[in-house]
């Protein structure tokens, strides 16, 4: 068999139609169990910054019955809350944010206390950042600096500071050593979503 | 290796029967002989990240068997048909859709394993055992005896990753297979273990035995390697 440049071209084509067929089958073998674990994981997020009470070894659809069972959606504004009335601290509202960090888009949760000016929590749940660095925002060491945080400042401009010089302020948290871009990105999208919260969201409903 | 002669498979006369007699050696071969991490040293970088738990490394391991042997299979069959100069753009093909089946099985069905593992079970793609399994057997045997050569080379993967995950495991969380085996009354877990570190001393006392055990990469053995 002459095995020409034509025939390597042809090989070649036919080799990678076959594997993104094979390909394309599994995809659509698995989309369904895909998009349910998918689900799965945005409501687990969205249980764990409302403090929610789950079992941790929960099947997806038992994520689900939890949070139809406890979570309410509410749209106030442009923005959607997720609420949840907590049997201690009273009504939570948790909102998503976004915005892009050193290396790749950051997407959080931001939870707020009845008051909408105290932080019940803070979670970021998909990051890109470097381990060990500006992927700590994810530990919860860091979140849960965000805790009892006001929004507002000691002059009631809304916003919080993620500061490098000690936290001293009540709208304050430490910042991360090494990790100064990740964190002056993850001071900015929080107070994006602040001032969205203030100008509509939180304050009409 | 493939090429050293072979003896005959145990129930097998020499040159005779489905692997033409060269089973049970490739087999072994593969999981002792020339384990690939253990004496070859390949695929070091997946097999010091994911082994921090016992349950991560075994996922592993069988995704590395499912990769071999169907790389291997493919690539042995197309071998009188691939044009020698794109075979290895068609190895990697045939690779990248064994890992992407096996990594959307895992997302599928083994979310929460899927997520542990991140990046590596994609990694397999450019895993050096695989490629080199390809490379070095499959394009010159028959595909039978290929899929031993697979099967062999990802069990020897697999063992390895599996002794070591279970050695960090027990000492970095005093656990095997999350079920807490120490108790912490008298045993405090060393984290060095679970951290990144421990994973190269762990395999550096693996290899070590390996070598000792197997006698291999011995100069009046294997040759000068």
């Amino acid at each position: 068999m002459k095995k020409g440049s034509l025939y390597a071209v042809f090989y070649a084509a036919t080799l990678g139609i076959i594997c993104a067929l094979a390909l394309t089958a599994v995809d659509g073998f698995t989309a369904s169990r895909k998009a349910a674990n998918a689900r799965a994981e945005e409501v687990r997020n969205i249980l764990t910054v409302l403090d929610v009470g789950f079992d941790s070894a929960a099947t997806s659809s038992e994520l689900l019955a939890v949070y139809e069972r406890d979570v309410r959606t509410e749209s106030r504004g442009e923005l959607t809350f997720y609420t949840y009335e907590h049997p201690e601290v009273g009504k939570l509202s948790s909102v998503r944010f976004d915005g892009p960090g050193l290396w790749g888009p950051i997407e959080g949760l931001l939870c707020l206390r009845e008051d909408m000016t105290t932080i019940h929590a803070v979670s970021f749940y998909r990051h890109e950042e470097t381990p060990g660095l500006g992927g700590e925002i994810s530990s919860d060491a860091f979140q849960d600096q965000f805790r009892g945080v006001s929004i507002l400042g000691p002059s009631g401009v809304p916003g919080v500071g993620v500061v490098g010089d000690g936290a001293d302020e009540p709208n304050e948290v430490d910042a991360i050593s090494g990790a100064t871009m990740t964190c002056d990105k993850v001071e900015e999208m929080l107070n994006r979503i602040i001032e969205e919260v203030r100008a509509g969201g939180g304050f009409d409903g | 290796m493939a090429d050293r002669g072979s003896p005959a498979c145990v129930g097998c006369a020499p040159g005779t029967g489905p692997c033409g007699g060269k089973g049970m050696e490739t087999l072994r071969s593969g999981v002792w002989i020339t384990n690939p991490v253990a004496v070859q040293v390949l695929g070091i970088c997946s097999a010091l990240a994911v082994t921090n738990r016992l349950e991560n490394s075994l996922v592993m391991g069988v995704a590395l068997v499912f990769v071999g042997v169907g790389t291997n299979l493919f690539v042995s069959l197309l071998r009188n048909v691939t044009p020698r100069r794109i075979r290895m753009i068609a190895e990697v093909a045939i690779i990248a859709t064994f890992v992407i089946v096996f990594d959307q099985i895992l997302k599928a069905y083994y979310w929460e394993m899927s997520k542990q593992l991140g990046p590596y079970v994609g990694l397999i793609i450019t895993n050096c055992i695989i490629m080199g399994r390809a490379e070095a057997f499959a394009l010159s045997n028959r595909p039978l005896v290929s899929m031993v050569d697979g099967l062999g080379n990802g069990l020897g993967y697999a063992v390895v990753l599996a002794i070591i995950g279970f050695f960090r495991e027990l000492v970095g969380t005093g656990s095997i297979l999350g079920h807490q085996v120490l108790l912490s009354e008298w045993y405090t877990p060393n984290q060095l273990a679970v951290l990144a570190p421990g994973a190269f001393v762990a395999l550096g006392f693996l290899i070590a035995i390996f070598n000792a055990l197997t006698r291999a990469n011995q100069t009046d053995e294997m040759g000068s390697q």
